[in-house]
């Protein structure tokens, strides 16, 4: 992608990397700053509130100020919301009344980062794994059945799969519990708590993998029938090496360059596909606040959501970009 | 002799379509998505014909998510209302939507990928690093601080062009946000077609830029425009059904994915109630797998470089 500087350009090729990634979190900022002055009636009067009858335009003027209203849009007010939002002062919730948005985004954090890693982690192991066997025994019994559900896997929205999962392991069979992260009254030994935690963990997590699971067995599957159809693994059968030996040695480490980059990207879309299934299970993450803040018209929130999930997208190119160079010996000079 | 040339090229059109079309369809996966697509398009098409009108909360017959039987073949939902017509016309919300954003997000990758590899230079720079941002960011996530804003500013409750002003929002904002992977391809093929003998005859001849890229470009993107297209549409489809899922969508003109909501928010799945959140989905599933394996048949067919990859 970016760093295919030929010679010695590799560090001219992670400074691109950087500021590209540096743009897009500087443009996800004035959308967000653009967005909220779009918005009907100004901001005194949602501060003031219902008591705006009551008050004099002194008052306002004064809040105004207070605020730094007064001051022209651009660039004043953008560079004093830049500033902030570096500061990691996102602004106060609406609904969550004198909250701020950054103590109630770091608070629901951890849920969802346990969510999406542990799914990445059954994605991976399930998804890659399967994509390599097709794309090595292409035209095979597995291969056909792998690529076709991993193609309907593709095209269903995720926390659709959640709900059926909900009438199937909650309602009919009650081996999992379907809402929550935890059941009401459970004993508070620390054991107990994590056996409880992880039973509530399985179904939102088993959800969120499946709908990363086709695309890792698309891609993984493509890359390792790429690698099948190379000149150096007829080579290395002609050497007299085993099958085993060929996938192992050869084709497993060159299919790995497109599914690593993958993977790493979707450390940042992850988050926002979780949202979804988050709402679905009632998962205690960023997603159900983000559902909540949608529905209550609390900006503030939304925005600090849009902010975290572009950072987490942003980041996740960046590593992407940063290990294709270190992996792919060819980017390296 | 004119007539003749020109009898024999209009033959050869439609030979080039026929073998086209022949071609396309020895795809086992062409005819899924095209047996699946002219399916819902029909349910779009007459739903009034099929199932009646929109059944309301007045005007339900059934009882409270009872289970599917001979008078409401897939049971009914929280209201009474019957699953089988709620379904039947989202299809013709979710189906609108879907094209209509398609529609706009392949006029605006068109226009900047064309303009953008014909032009090159600072006018490339700048729109593929707009392009890059939107490439970068996906449409759910800017559709989700979009949408809500845009639905504030146009009023809450009108009715634009004949959508509640929420459907209306969320078809525009997909439109606006899913361009960047169009945009991307046209550019590339855009530079391809610029470095051939014909674009520069038609300049000698004098035609305008204008002039060369709608009329002598633009039609040798058509298979790319086609295929990426049917992409774009599933996408648009998953990004709709996600959307109005948590809540932007609109309960008195409910698409597919609004159906998900309300049948979550009723509790549908821990009653049990397998037939009013199945159907929706299994709905959603068939119509975007339908077109991207139409997607993918076409672009095999146009590019017979990936033809054994599936």
């Amino acid at each position: 992608m970016a760093s295919n500087g030929k010679d010695s350009r590799t560090s001219h090729g992670i400074v691109k990397v950087i500021v590209r990634a540096a743009v897009t979190l500087l443009m996800v900022t004035v959308l967000n700053f653009t967005l909220f002055r779009v918005l009907p009636g100004d901001a005194t009067s949602l501060l003031l509130g219902g008591a705006r009858a009551a008050v004099s335009n002194e008052q306002i003027e004064a809040q105004r100020r207070n605020w730094g209203l007064d001051k022209p849009i651009f660039p004043n007010q953008l560079l004093d919301y830049m500033q902030a939002t570096a500061r990691g002062d996102l602004g106060y919730s609406f609904k969550f009344r004198g909250q701020r948005v950054s103590d109630l985004l770091l608070e629901r954090l951890p849920a969802t980062i346990a969510l999406v890693g542990v799914a990445q982690i059954i994605a991976i192991l399930c998804g890659v794994m399967l994509g390599i066997y097709a794309g090595w025994r292409r035209g095979g019994v597995i291969d056909n059945v792998a690529t076709s559900v991993a193609l309907a896997l593709y095209s269903t929205p995720a926390f659709w799969l959640g709900m059926v999962s909900v009438v199937i392991f909650s309602t009919a069979l009650a081996w999992f519990p379907a809402y929550g992260a935890y059941s009401p009254g459970v004993s508070t030994e620390f054991l107990d708590r994590i056996v409880d935690y992880l039973r509530h963990l399985v179904l939102p997590a088993s959800t969120v993998a499946l709908g990363l699971i086709g695309q890792y067995v698309l891609v993984a599957r493509a890359a390792m029938s790429d690698v099948v159809s190379e000149d150096y693994m007829v080579t290395a059968r002609a050497k007299g090496l085993t099958s085993g030996q060929m996938l192992m040695r050869h084709g497993f480490r060159n299919a790995m360059l497109p599914v690593v980059t993958l993977v790493t990207l979707n450390l940042g879309y992850v988050v926002a596909g979780a949202i979804t299934v988050e709402s679905v299970f009632a998962w205690p993450g960023v997603g159900g606040l983000t559902v909540e803040a949608l529905n209550a018209r609390d900006y503030p929130v939304l925005q600090g959501v849009f902010l975290l999930l572009g950072a987490s997208i942003v980041v996740a190119n960046l590593i992407a970009d940063l290990a294709y160079g270190i992996l792919d010996p060819r980017v390296k000079q | 002799m004119t007539e003749l040339i020109a009898e024999s090229r209009r033959r050869g059109r439609r030979l080039a379509i026929i073998d086209f079309l022949g071609r396309l369809l020895e795809r086992g996966g062409a005819w899924v998505g095209v047996a699946a697509l002219t399916f819902f398009l029909v349910l779009a098409a007459v739903p009034g014909l099929l199932v009646g009108p929109l059944e309301t909360a007045a005007t339900a017959t059934g009882d409270f998510l009872a289970a599917p039987d001979g008078q409401h073949l897939l049971g009914t939902d929280e209201a009474g209302r019957d699953v089988l017509n709620l379904v039947v016309h989202g299809t013709r919300i979710s189906l609108t939507i879907a094209l209509m954003s398609t529609l706009i997000s392949l006029i605006l990758g068109t226009t900047v990928g064309i303009t953008s590899g014909y032009f090159g230079g600072r006018i490339d720079t700048w729109l593929m690093r707009i392009t890059d941002f939107f490439f970068i960011v996906p449409p759910f996530v800017l559709a989700l601080v979009i949408a809500p804003v845009f639905v504030e500013v146009l009023g809450r409750g009108r009715e634009i062009l004949g959508f509640r002003t929420s459907l209306f929002v969320i078809l525009v904002v997909i439109g606006l946000t899913s361009w960047s992977f169009v945009a991307r391809i046209i550019r590339s093929q855009t530079l391809s077609l610029g470095q051939r003998s014909f674009v520069d005859r038609a300049r000698v001849a004098g035609s305008s830029d204008a002039s060369i890229m709608v009329r002598h470009i633009l039609p040798n993107l058509v298979p790319q425009i086609a295929a990426n297209g049917a992409l774009v549409v599933a996408g648009a489809i998953y990004t709709e059904t996600a959307l109005s899922f948590i809540g932007l969508g609109d309960p008195l003109q409910p698409s597919w994915g609004t159906l998900l909501s309300l049948a979550q928010r009723a509790g549908a799945a821990s009653a049990g109630a397998w037939w009013y959140l199945g159907a929706p989905g299994v709905c959603v599933l068939t119509v975007a797998l339908g077109f991207v394996l139409l997607g993918n048949a076409l672009d095999d067919t146009f590019n017979p470089r990936r033809r054994v990859i599936p």
